[in-house]
Formats: structure tokens, C-alpha cells, sequence
């Protein structure tokens, strides 16, 4: 009787202490201000709870037992509802006795509702620390005495101290890497997790656990940033605190609904809820970028050192374990190129940039402009290189947007600096989705990404792939207001392409990217991609192949980084679909859609015509060409290939060659003849020219426009002063027939081919129904030398006619794309027989 | 009650929606799914090399109704989802014996 009437004493009592506490705890998180000490204070008093409880019971058992506080509770970071984490060691095996002092603890606890973390175990289990409950061994980190023997606490501590925690160190480092990979790896949450997502709660622990398991690793750290972690976990605790109690459960979600509520809770700043958001959201957003720069830093410190030895870059950088620094701090901290350098090395080598490098970065940034990183051509073309899809590149990107870099450098981009916008889709910021899209892009170069595979063969293909990764960068800086987001990021991102000074065609091509961006996912997942209306729209959208496969990827990439789970295989499937089809219009369909079915392209070339073009001359030269020779072409190149036109006689053929940096580019005009195609590709093989891409247009009047990309494989038009003067020359001897090229090549040809390693089948592929007057013959082959050469001369000696052709490389693979007729019709099924067997023997046998 | 369980092209879920909100149909769910009927898929052609598409995409809409709509909550997904093309997809209609609401525990009847 005696016993049941302490037992409702206890509880009586415990409930009225653990009462007054909440009480406590609810009336400071009210006011927004539960934070780590409120925390503690009440670790404090649920500690007066446990140890009443505990004592009650102590009867029950013979043994020596220590109860101690765990976990989040051993490092008294208690919040309302938090679980309340126990450890209760008997010195002795666990029989009856023990397990109703067990009861005796735990009942009254359970029956004030608390929610309890509990661990039994005898002292003997402490021989060796258990492996395979990563969870439970670094919860021993924040052990704590509560009550009961305090010489068994002593000997608890001390392995836990020991072996207990020299086994901690790598189930730590593997634990953070799953959670922080559950949240995508970004802390840019708009509904954050602010006890597990990167930068939070946890996380802050974690820095402390490193500390603590590898203090010789941190000596020479000083405690300046021991200030911003506590800072950060007062403030997340007081979120916390805020959470709990509006949640009444151990909430630790911050969403949309809740974030107005912490807002005013904690008094942000702003007239407006959405303002108030903002402000809670930013600084939650500061503090836990801090945390994680802090996590990352203290990742590196515990990492074992490989002993390797400092590499020099030059006289302004070093590599070092913790990445690229500067050799000089105090002249980089002038020379704001360097900066960006130190980026492109680390880029190059395959590592981040040291703290110590962005931290100099980071306390200078704001000295500069963003025309002080576009200074020279080189710092332009140094920028504009920086931005190629490759291995690190969202994780230096990351780094620069991190220290301020990014921001200063475009300043268009910082409009969207930790921007919210909330829909029932996007889980990141603005500014994190733009650098997830990036992250989406160099996935695809990953070779275990096999499952899209087919997306980053596309990748590989693309010309200028650092044009897609800029398009990516400002898609949605125009989400910095409430409107018609893509036509707005256009005009923002006017200024930044003024700056960079790219090629006209390059900045439309990113104009382009960025004012359709949202095209294709429309076509894709929301229009009948069916329908031949949508799809040829779409087509004469895009205009051409280039443009389909960077705003395919920006799609790509795009509806990937809005949340883990947007892009699934069902849509992937859906977007490579419209991929396919379009591409197939472009490549095969386009020779019907003739030019003088577009009035107003038509219009602009009229109107914008040189004075030495007559109206007259410009449209008898477009007549019969395809549209897409508009959407291919920009003005200046039509105008230029109007003048080669001029006066073309037989036998003539008339030539403009120039270069962009390593890849030259050959313009031809001439007039119509059997084996031409194959003849002016063989003179290019034969100088060691390898062809990259090519367009062949002929109208139905002969007049024929050859256009050839290639890069001096062999050095000829470097090494010669009058090389393009030989190369023209030998061109004329061929087209008027004095020279034979197949002869020529026949020694080179063989010499080189016994050179070719890998073999794959070619593909040769006929279409009749793409077109209404061609047979389109599609050709993937291993690249060669001489290979477009030995295509078309088999062509012509089957007796057909080559009208268009569209020549491209990936990779090692040649892709032809060549319209053909026989006898001014399509081929026949035998013809085509015929030609497949002949193209095959020399695909296959290399001659 | 009724589940009216249909699949449509992808790109017919937003009428069907619409058509069904002109019904004061509320709740519905969405899902992305596979699958062929008698199209059983087609041959596709990409860099020359053919390749079948034999699962296509569709998109699945069930909702539950009262038996008294069913007959015009079938004519309105019909009617949206219809190109009169192979592939429109299907529409089942399947019996449903008791529905609860599992945030107020009640028991929810026709």
C-alpha cells in the first residue's frame, strides 16, 4: 500500500516538475527565443525527472547500475519533443531484478508521455564496441551521468572514450554522406529539415563529434568559427523550439505553412508575411551554409593525410590536400583573376579549392565589379572556358557562389540569391536549382550513369557544350519577380553576354535556350507530341539540330534539378521521344520545306541586304534551298555565300576558308557534277583535314553550297604560309577534272586505315517516307580518314544523285545524313539493296 | 460507389481534369504508368538503328463516384481523352464495397 502510494506520489510529482518545465520551454519558444539555452535548461530538468524516477526504483536491483543520458540529451540539446535518449548499464548479467528496474524507470517516464531512445546493456557488452549499430556508438560520444553508480559511470566512459570512439570516426563520416544524400546533397531546401537536412542540427553535432575524435586534426584551427556554429544552432534551435510546440510532436519540418509562423515568431524583419519569409529563410539559409562549410572543413581535417607532397602551379598557385591555394595570399587577394584561375585549376586537377583560398576570396569580393573579371580577352575566354561541363564543375561552381564569387561576377545572378519561389513542384531555391541543373549536366558524363546514356551521348556531341551550362546558369535569374519569368531572364542576362562578348550566333543560340527553355517540357509532357502539328512546330522552333540537343539537355537538366522525383523514367522517356522526332525532322524531313515557304525570313534577308546585293540576286540565289538553311545560317554567312555565287560557271568552283580558334571552316559554291561531293571531301582528306561536320545543298538549277568544318589534324594549314592558297588550288584542279582524287589518296588512305583500332558495324539506314522527293540514307560509321570520300564515291558510282547532306561526328563515330535520288527519283527497294551491299563493303573493309 | 479507373494519353490529363471538375468531381488520383493495348507499341528509328517502343507512356486517372454519375463521368473522360486515334487508351469501372476518410475515421457512403 505503502509502495502504490510513493508510485502516484512520483508521478504526481514528476508530471508537476515535467509540467513546470514545458510550461517554461513554451512560454521562451513563444517569445522566440528557445534557443541552446532554453534547450539546456530544460535537458536540465528533464534531468530532476529521470534521476526521481531512478531512484524510486533503485530497489528493484542488486547490481551496480548507471542511467545516463544519450544522444541529443546527453548534450542537453533538448527540445519539447524531443526523444528523450537512455542509457541504463548493469555491472552484472540482466535477470529478473534488473529487467523490473528497468520497468520501474521506464513506465513513469513513458506514462508522462515522453518519448524514450532507450538502450539496456550489461557492462560486458562494452568489451568492443558494436559495429553494426553505427547509431548507438555515437550517441556514446554525448554520454552523460544521470544517476546510479558513478564508478560504473566512470568505467562506461571510459570506453566509450576509447576504443568506442576510435571505432566511431568512419560510421560518422558514412552516416552524414547517406542523410545528407536522402536531401539531394544541398542544403537549399525550401522546406528544409532543420534537424537532418546539410546544415542543420545534426550536422552541428557532427562538427563537434569530429572535434572531439580527432582533436589533434583541429590544433592549429583556432576557435573562430566555434562562434558562427553556435550562433547557427541557437537559431536553428530556436526554430526548432517554435516547430514543437506548433506541432505538438517533434516536428522538424519547415514548410511552406509553418515558415510564416516561425517568421513572426521570431520576429523577422518585413511589411509583408512573404518579406518575413524571406528574411527567416535567408538567414536560415546563411547559417546553414556556414554549418556546412564548417561540416566540409572539419571532413578534410579528419581525412588521413597522404603525406603527398605540395605541387607548384606556377608562381601563383599550389596544391595541396585541402586543395588549390594561393602562393601569394596577399597579391591574390588583389588580383581578381586569380580567383577565378584558382577555380579553372582546381576544375583541371580534380579538387576543390582550399578554405584558406575562398576564404581570401570571400573578405575581398565585394572590392570588385563585375567588370574586373572580364577585363582582357583572355579573363573573357577564361570565364566562358570555366563554364564546360566536366567532372566538379557544380561543386566549384557551388564554392564560388558559396564566397560571394559567383554573385560578383554576375551580378544578374544574384537576383536570384537564395530566392523562394513556392509551387507545388520546386524543392530548392532559384539560385540552388540553377546549380542543380548544372550538377544535372555533368552527371551525364558520368560513366555509371549507363541508364542515360542516351542523353549524354547527346552531350558529347554538342559543339560548344559551355554554351548550355551559361544558358542553364541564367534560365531563371528572371524568377527575381512575379512575371513572365523567361522573357525577363532574357533581358537580364543582356548585360552579362555584353560582357562575355561572345560570337553573335553563340549569344543568340543562349537567347535561345533561355527565352524557349520551357518549350520542350511543354511539347513533352503537356501537348499531343504526336500530333504532326505540334511536332512540326516544334521543329521550325528549334530550328536546327545544335539547338535541339542543347535545349533537349537544358530540359533535361532542368526538370531534373525541381526535385529528386520529377524527372522519372516515364518522363525521360516522353522528353528522348520528342527528341527523336524532332531530330528525325530536322535531319530527314527538312529537304521538302523549301525557302520560299517562309515570306518572313524571306523578308528580313531582303531587308537587311548589303548595297551590293540586288533584291533579285539575293532571292535567284535562295531559290529551291530548304529553310533550314535560314535557321542554319546567320546573315553575314548568307550574304557572303551570295557573293561566291556570283558568276559561277562550269568547271568553276569558288572558295572561302577561315578559322575560329582550332576549327576551320570551308565555304564552297559551284556548280553541279557527278563524284563533286566525294572529290572536295577527298582534297580535304588528303591535306589530313578531319572533317567534324558539313552541310550540302544543292538547288534544282545545279547550283551546289558546300559547307565544311574541320580541324588541321596534321598541322598543314599551321605549318604553311601558303597552304589555304594550295588547298584552293587543288580544289579548282579537281572540280574541272585535271586532277584525280581517288588516285591521291590511295597511299594515304591505306596507311592510315591499318591504323583503326576499334570496329563497330556501320549502320545504313533508308527512309522513304521522311521526304517526298528523296531517298534519305542515313549512315553511322567508325570515323576515318577519307571515310565521307569513300560514302559518296560509292554514290555516285551506283549512279545516284546527292542533293543534301548533313555530315556530323560524336565521338568516334561518323553520322551522315544524305539525301539522295536516282535518275532524279527515289530509289527502289533493289537499289537500295544494291547500294547498302556496296557501302557496306567499304564501311567494313576500310577500302 | 464506383472506380472509374482510366488510362489516356499524357497529354489528355489536364482535360480530363477539366472535364471532370465540370462534374463537381473532387478528389482523383494521378499516376504515371506503362503499358500497351492493342497499339502493343511501335518501331522508332534514331541514327538509322531501330529500336521498338513497345511500352508507352499513359497516364492512369482513378476516381470513386457515386453510382448515380457514373454513366456521365464515363461520357466526360471519353469525351476528353478521345483523338479518335489507335492509343486513346481505356476506361474500368470496378465496384467499390466501403470507403473511410482516414483523417476523420468516417465511414463515407454513396
Amino acid at each position: 500500500m505503502a509502495g502504490q502510494t510513493d508510485g502516484i506520489q512520483l508521478k504526481e510529482s514528476a508530471a508537476a516538475q515535467l509540467a513546470t518545465a514545458r510550461a517554461a520551454y513554451v512560454k521562451e519558444a513563444g517569445r522566440g527565443r528557445a534557443g541552446t539555452e532554453t534547450a539546456r535548461r530544460y535537458a536540465d530538468q528533464m534531468d530532476g525527472v529521470v534521476q526521481a524516477v531512478v531512484e524510486a526504483a533503485c530497489g528493484c536491483t542488486d547490481l551496480p547500475v548507471a542511467v545516463c543520458a544519450v544522444g541529443g540529451y546527453g548534450r542537453r540539446a533538448l527540445c519539447l519533443h524531443s526523444d528523450v535518449d537512455l542509457l541504463i548499464v548493469f555491472d552484472g548479467t540482466i535477470d529478473e531484478r534488473e529487467e523490473a528496474f528497468v520497468k520501474g524507470v521506464l513506465q513513469p517516464l513513458w506514462d508522462l508521455r515522453l518519448e524514450l531512445g532507450q538502450h539496456v546493456r550489461e557492462f560486458a557488452d562494452f568489451a568492443e564496441p558494436d559495429l553494426s549499430n553505427p547509431e548507438f556508438l555515437l550517441s556514446l560520444l554525448d554520454l552523460r551521468y544521470l544517476a546510479g553508480s558513478l564508478p560504473l559511470y566512470g568505467r562506461i566512459a571510459l570506453s566509450a572514450a576509447g576504443s568506442h570512439a576510435r571505432a566511431s570516426l568512419d560510421p560518422l563520416l558514412t552516416l552524414v554522406s547517406e542523410r545528407h544524400a536522402r536531401f539531394n546533397d544541398t542544403l537549399y531546401q525550401l522546406e528544409p529539415d532543420i534537424k537532418q537536412a546539410p546544415g542543420g542540427l545534426r550536422d552541428i553535432s557532427v562538427i563537434r563529434h569530429l572535434h572531439m575524435l580527432a582533436p589533434a586534426a583541429f590544433k592549429d584551427a583556432g576557435d573562430a568559427g566555434h562562434g558562427r556554429i553556435a550562433g547557427a544552432e541557437d537559431f536553428l534551435l530556436r526554430i526548432r523550439s517554435v516547430l514543437h510546440v506548433l506541432g505538438g510532436r517533434d516536428v522538424n519540418l519547415l514548410t511552406h505553412d509553418l515558415q510564416e509562423k516561425v517568421a513572426d515568431t521570431l520576429g523577422c524583419s518585413g511589411a509583408h508575411p512573404h518579406h518575413r519569409v524571406e528574411s527567416l529563410m535567408g538567414e536560415y539559409f546563411l547559417r546553414a551554409r556556414a554549418v556546412t562549410r564548417a561540416l566540409a572543413s572539419a571532413q578534410r581535417a579528419v581525412r588521413p593525410r597522404t603525406g603527398s607532397a605540395v605541387r607548384r602551379i606556377g608562381r601563383q598557385f599550389e596544391i595541396t590536400e585541402d586543395g588549390v591555394q594561393f602562393a601569394q595570399p596577399n597579391r591574390a587577394s588583389q588580383q581578381p583573376s586569380l580567383w577565378v584561375e584558382a577555380f579553372r585549376i582546381a576544375l583541371e586537377h580534380q579538387c576543390p579549392v582550399a578554405e584558406s583560398a575562398l576564404s581570401c576570396i570571400e573578405q575581398n569580393v565585394h572590392r570588385c565589379g563585375a567588370d574586373d573579371f572580364v577585363a582582357t580577352e583572355g579573363d573573357r575566354l577564361q570565364l566562358r572556358r570555366l563554364f564546360t561541363p566536366r567532372a566538379g564543375l557544380y561543386e566549384r561552381l557551388s564554392e564560388m557562389h558559396d564566397c560571394g564569387l559567383l554573385n560578383r561576377i554576375f551580378p544578374e545572378f544574384a537576383k536570384v540569391h537564395c530566392r523562394v519561389v513556392r509551387d507545388f513542384y520546386h524543392k530548392y531555391t532559384v539560385d540552388e536549382h540553377t546549380l542543380l541543373t548544372i550538377r544535372n549536366v555533368e552527371s551525364l558524363l558520368d560513366p555509371a550513369a549507363a541508364n542515360r546514356r542516351r542523353f549524354g551521348s547527346i552531350l558529347q556531341e554538342l559543339h560548344a557544350p559551355e554554351l548550355l551550362t551559361l544558358a542553364l546558369l541564367f534560365h531563371d535569374v528572371g524568377k527575381w519577380r512575379e512575371a513572365d519569368h523567361a522573357q525577363e531572364s532574357v533581358r537580364l542576362t543582356q548585360s552579362a553576354l555584353d560582357r562575355l562578348e561572345l560570337p553573335d550566333d553563340e549569344r543568340a543560340t543562349i537567347e535561345f535556350l533561355i527565352r524557349e527553355h520551357l518549350q520542350m517540357s511543354q511539347v513533352a509532357f503537356r501537348r499531343d507530341a504526336e500530333d504532326p502539328q505540334v511536332a512540326s512546330r516544334f521543329a521550325e522552333l528549334v530550328g536546327n539540330e545544335e539547338h535541339l540537343k542543347l535545349l533537349c539537355l537544358l530540359t533535361f537538366a532542368d526538370v531534373g534539378a525541381v526535385s529528386p522525383e520529377t524527372l522519372t523514367p516515364w518522363k525521360e522517356e516522353l522528353l528522348w521521344r520528342v527528341y527523336v522526332d524532332t531530330y528525325n525532322r530536322l535531319t530527314l524531313g527538312y529537304a521538302d520545306h523549301l525557302l520560299e515557304g517562309d515570306p518572313a525570313g524571306l523578308s528580313v534577308l531582303i531587308a537587311g541586304r548589303p548595297a551590293d546585293i540586288s533584291e533579285h540576286e539575293l532571292v535567284a540565289f535562295l531559290e529551291g534551298l530548304p529553310r533550314r538553311y535560314l535557321t542554319t545560317f546567320g546573315l553575314g554567312a548568307v550574304y557572303r555565300h551570295v557573293r561566291l555565287a556570283r558568276d559561277i560557271k562550269p568547271n568553276q568552283i569558288h572558295t572561302f576558308l577561315e578559322n575560329h580558334d582550332d576549327v576551320w571552316e570551308l565555304t564552297l559554291v559551284t556548280l553541279d557534277k557527278p563524284y563533286l561531293f566525294s572529290n572536295v571531301s577527298g582534297v580535304l582528306s588528303y591535306f589530313g583535314m578531319d572533317i567534324h561536320r558539313g552541310q550540302a545543298m544543292t538547288t534544282p538549277d545545279g547550283l551546289v553550297l558546300d559547307v565544311f568544318e574541320f580541324s588541321d589534324e596534321e598541322g598543314f594549314l599551321k605549318q604553311n604560309v601558303a597552304a589555304t592558297t594550295e588547298i584552293s588550288r587543288m580544289l579548282e584542279q579537281v572540280v574541272a577534272g585535271s586532277v584525280d582524287v581517288s588516285s591521291l589518296l590511295k597511299g594515304r588512305e591505306r596507311s592510315l586505315l591499318n591504323r583503326r583500332r576499334v570496329r563497330r558495324p556501320p549502320v545504313v539506314h533508308f527512309d522513304n517516307e521522311h521526304s517526298r522527293k528523296y531517298t534519305v540514307l542515313e549512315i553511322v560509321a567508325d570515323d576515318a580518314p577519307g571515310l565521307l570520300h569513300r560514302i559518296t564515291r560509292v554514290l555516285s558510282a551506283e549512279g545516284c544523285d546527292l542533293h543534301l547532306a548533313l555530315i556530323a561526328t560524336e565521338g568516334k563515330s561518323a553520322i551522315d545524313v544524305l539525301h539522295v535520288t536516282r535518275a532524279g527519283r527515289k530509289l527502289t527497294e533493289t537499289e537500295q539493296d544494291s547500294l547498302e551491299r556496296e557501302l557496306k563493303q567499304v564501311l567494313e573493309a576500310g577500302e | 460507389m464506383k472506380l472509374v479507373k482510366s488510362i489516356v494519353r499524357p497529354h489528355k490529363v489536364d482535360d480530363v481534369r477539366d472535364a471532370l471538375e465540370k462534374l463537381s468531381i473532387a478528389g482523383m488520383t494521378v499516376t504515371d504508368v506503362r503499358g500497351h493495348g492493342r497499339q502493343k507499341g511501335h518501331t522508332a528509328v534514331y541514327r538509322g538503328k531501330e529500336y521498338s517502343v513497345s511500352l508507352l507512356p499513359k497516364v492512369e486517372i482513378e476516381v470513386v463516384v457515386p453510382d448515380n454519375v457514373v454513366e456521365d463521368v464515363i461520357e466526360a473522360i471519353m469525351a476528353a481523352a478521345r483523338t479518335g486515334e489507335i492509343g486513346d487508351g481505356r476506361v474500368f469501372v470496378l465496384p467499390v464495397e466501403q470507403s473511410y476518410n482516414i483523417r476523420t475515421g468516417a465511414k463515407e457512403t454513396s
